[in-house]
């Protein structure tokens, strides 16, 4: 019944993610069309070696996977993550209905497993719609067709996770969507930033060191010629299940 | 099973050194309509959310149609039915919608008594829950609690925003409806001529603790209010003394039996007896809980000499 109630709530936002992910991909897809365009007229024109030609090819995948992946996907991710995380069971308590909610009987359990059904399905869906939405021209401008970008998906899909386990956390313990989505971004911030911080005021650079190890998966500049790096892969994926946990446990022994 | 739907023992919930319940000894028996009355912040909603496994007690012990609160959590929601103080549901969601989602969690639910009560209530199904009227979201709530087929109905200010004609509509329901098939109604409100219209018991909470709980039908057959007139009062001494005001050389003792006894006590300690009036449910909380000479120890019987 909480996930009929879910998917009710959230239909017009899914349904808004996928259009604006396709939406991007396409238009991240005619950007690149037009760049294979302009590359194409310097070879024709400037008489340019088939070598050329080849590394091309060559830059063009990768580029893509830079782009599509590092660019593109990971911002998707990071709003939809936190969007997505905010706009869940912890907003009950703003809106007066947790005990409502809370006097259904179930499991509590069972309202944040169904968050994260509907929203890392939508999460997914997203992203790989991002990806999609660029494989036509992927395939237009490449003779071998779109490459391995949809491999990069994985880590996508994992880092989303984390980041929306962390906005759903923050949500339920706040109490309300704006507050848990100021805390869950001021979280990214700090990662992102604080080892920067340390690195640049302390000379500290360890904690530098492991946030850049745990973005790894993204280092796709050198990819696919290095192999997928599960490890990161991992972490990201115990980083969501601590989050997943996390609610859980706040969620049994919260009150209203 | 025991005879008691709600049944609490020393029931405490602090939060940080405010004791919003402080050892609450409630019995409400089964297939009555208990009222549960109190003013602001004495502790009635929190007594009911600490039932419902809303808040965690502090302290003490609680069953719910014989469930242990702590323990069978699950066991109490799916045969009790709930209205809460504030009457927020779903704002997304219509009426039908929420009966929708609500009929999944009760397997009593019944569809029959939906399209009555809506239609007795005169709700507007398909409007969304955030643009209701106070009263019809009252309404929603009401008939959420009513249809699912519960053994219990906690109704927290349950005729908040209703008008008069649905008010007695509804009281009507709880009794002609739920009462009749066995079911316990644990009214906790403000509204006093309601609970004393269709209620069986009242409990009366102040300050944590109950302070008085006895069938509405003592108050009317034994409870009485005695005006006596002193220059200066007496100190007076009974089991069955609740309350005692003064005011000038004119003194007020609410008594719980044996009213004749108490009056010839005063008469022989040199106090007037004027008069000696049956009371109604109101008087016998506002000497209860007032501010002036209350009797809220839990233990009433002695009221000092004034000074």
């Amino acid at each position: 019944m909480y996930l009929w109630k879910a998917w009710h709530d959230s239909r017009t936002r899914v349904v808004l993610y996928i259009l604006a992910a396709l939406s991007v991909g396409v238009l991240f897809g005619l950007d690149l069309v037009s760049w294979a365009n302009w590359h194409a007229y310097l070879m024709t024109h400037r008489r340019l070696s088939p070598r050329y030609n080849y590394n091309f090819y060559i830059d063009v995948t990768f580029s893509t996977l830079d782009w599509l992946v590092l660019d593109y996907g990971q911002m998707a991710v990071l709003l939809a993550g936190l969007s997505l995380g905010a706009a869940s069971t912890g907003r009950e308590y703003g809106a007066g209905t947790m005990d409502f909610v809370l006097t259904r009987p179930g499991p509590r359990r069972n309202f944040v497993l169904t968050d994260w059904t509907v929203g890392l399905t939508t999460m997914v869906i997203m992203v790989s719609g991002l990806a999609f939405g660029a494989l036509p021209f992927l395939c237009l401008i490449h003779a071998k067709g779109p490459g391995n970008v949809l491999a990069g998906l994985p880590g996508l899909w994992v880092l989303g996770a984390a980041i929306y386990g962390l906005s759903h956390f923050t949500t339920l313990v706040a109490g309300s969507a704006p507050k848990g989505l100021i805390l869950s971004m001021a979280t990214v911030l700090t990662y992102f930033f604080l080892p920067t911080a340390l690195r640049e005021w302390w000379h500290a650079d360890a904690l530098l060191r492991a946030t850049q190890w745990t973005l790894r998966i993204f280092d796709h500049g050198s990819w696919p010629l290095s192999p997928f790096d599960w490890s990161v892969f991992a972490f990201w994926l115990a980083t969501a299940a601590g989050f997943l946990g996390a609610s859980v446990a706040w969620i049994r022994f919260r009150e209203v | 099973m025991n005879d008691l739907a709600i049944h609490t023992q020393g029931l405490a919930k602090f939060f940080g050194k405010t004791r919003a319940v402080d050892g609450l000894d409630l019995n409400v028996p089964r297939g009555s309509v208990y009222g549960f009355l109190g003013r602001n912040g004495a502790g009635k909603t929190t007594t009911v959310k600490t039932l419902l496994g809303l808040l965690r007690p502090t302290a003490g012990s609680a069953q719910v149609l014989g469930y242990d609160i702590r323990r069978h959590l699950l066991a109490i929601l799916e045969r009790t039915g709930f209205v809460p103080e504030n009457k927020t549901l779903f704002g997304s969601l219509t009426p039908a919608q929420l009966v929708r989602f609500n009929q999944g969690y009760f397997p009593k639910w019944s569809g029959e008594l939906v399209g009555r009560y809506a239609e007795l209530f005169e709700i507007p199904m398909h409007v969304p829950f955030a643009k209701l009227s106070l009263g019809n979201k009252t309404k929603v709530c009401h008939l959420l609690a009513l249809c699912q087929g519960a053994d219990l109905l906690i109704l927290d200010e349950p005729s908040i925003g209703l008008d008069p004609v649905i008010t007695d509509l509804l009281l009507r329901v709880l009794v002609e409806d739920q009462v009749s098939e066995g079911r316990t109604v644990f009214l906790s409100s403000h509204q006093l001529a309601e609970v004393e219209r269709i209620a069986d018991w009242v409990g009366i909470i102040e300050k944590g603790k109950i302070v008085l709980e006895t069938r509405l039908e003592d108050i009317r057959q034994n409870y009485r209010l005695i005006r006596a007139a002193a220059q200066t009062a007496p100190a007076v001494s009974s089991p069955h003394l609740v309350a005692a005001q003064s005011s000038g050389n004119f003194w007020s003792y609410l008594v719980a039996r044996d009213a004749e006894d108490f009056a010839a006590m005063l008469r022989a300690k040199g106090m007037t007896i004027l008069e000696i009036l049956p009371v109604s449910l109101g008087e016998v909380f506002l000497g209860l809980t007032r501010k002036e000479m209350p009797c809220i120890s839990g233990k009433p019987g002695t009221i000092p000499a004034p000074a």
